[in-house]
């Protein structure tokens, strides 16, 4: 279940799924590092995060997965860049 | 000064409703007019292309927009663009818009662009007829950038801005793997920027990648992507005057 091979193959059935399924999700890096996966990103919205990491957890089922993935900021800028 | 608000890969779905109006709302306070670059639905539906239309409807700024990859995933791009038009936003594919700015007049040129990579890495027409087809494609979106750019400067505009959602140039993709720059962007946007002119290129697309870039000709490019600003838009204020300049060298050297 665990053989490098697998994993690869279950990150890249992941990133096919977070694509076509409700998320339309391109943006993420999903990578394998030792024993573990790394899922890493920005999403649009706090329903898109949980269905994004229901999905992440259906998918990798039994990996060691560390994910980071944080809701865009919506804030207002507060200060302008001067392009020179 | 010129003050140009912008953010691209705001991909809203029908649980966005309203998570950006609050931002857009004080755009009078500090910009002139914002730009979306692309990417501005998950799949190109309608349904959520009026979610980002009643996001800007109204707005006291105007908003000038091209779409992204995800905005075509439906297959329905006109549709999409007639719902953002239906909210008073002027949607660019190939072709320019201006801008009146107190008396000034700003150009905005816009694309969606699309992939093939930078020079020395980047695919060819050659092969299969879906692999020239794809090279193709970018080289009409990027003469449509040309063009339109080329006629800003030729409408008077003191400023002129080239928006996309693909990127010109890799510098803005630092971040991003390397091996996925081909599906990124293209230096045929850059050619045509650097060709006509500009004071400002801006677009969204890649995720992970690096805010500040410069074209070879050096103008300077911008991503905007949501994940990569971290806020709902950035401001850039601009100085007038120098895109007719870089118009007449432009001129002068071809």
């Amino acid at each position: 279940m665990n053989d490098p091979a697998n994993v690869e193959y279950r990150i890249a059935h992941l990133k096919e799924r977070l694509a076509a399924e409700e998320l339309g999700e391109l943006g993420i890096r999903i990578e394998h590092r030792g024993s573990s996966v790394n899922v890493v990103g920005t999403v649009p919205t706090s329903h898109c995060r949980e269905e994004l990491l229901r999905t992440v957890n259906d998918q990798l089922a039994g990996l060691t997965v560390h994910c980071d993935i944080v809701v865009a900021d919506a804030a207002a800028p507060d200060h302008p860049e001067e392009v020179a | 000064m010129i003050r140009i608000a912008a953010v691209g890969d705001i991909h809203m779905g029908l649980d966005s409703k309203g998570v950006l109006r609050p931002a857009f709302e004080t755009l009078p306070n500090c910009a002139d007019l914002l730009l979306l670059a692309g990417d501005l639905t998950r799949h190109g539906t309608v349904e959520e292309a009026r979610v980002v239309a009643e996001e800007v409807a109204g707005l006291p700024v105007p908003v000038v927009a091209v779409l992204g990859n995800h905005d075509h995933h439906d297959e329905r791009p006109e549709e999409v663009t007639a719902a953002l038009r239906d909210a008073g936003v002027r949607v660019l594919e190939g072709e320019g818009t201006v801008v009146e700015v107190d008396g000034a007049r700003v150009g905005v040129a816009g694309t969606k662009g699309f992939g093939g990579g930078f020079v020395g890495r980047s695919g060819s027409e050659f092969g299969e007829p879906l692999m020239k087809e794809f090279i193709r494609y970018t080289r009409r979106c990027a003469e449509g950038l040309r063009t339109s750019l080329a006629e800003l400067a030729e409408q008077g505009c003191d400023t002129r801005v080239a928006l996309t959602h693909f990127a010109p140039v890799a510098d803005t993709l630092a971040g991003e793997p390397l091996e996925i720059y081909p599906f990124l962007g293209s230096y045929l946007l850059a050619e045509a920027v650097d060709e006509a002119g500009a004071d400002l290129a801006v677009h969204g697309h890649a995720h992970a990648g690096t805010e500040h870039g410069m074209t070879s000709g050096g103008v300077p490019v911008r991503t905007v992507a949501q994940p990569v600003i971290r806020k709902a838009f950035n401001v850039y204020h601009l100085k007038g005057g120098r895109s007719a300049e870089a118009a007449a060298a432009a001129s002068g050297s071809a």
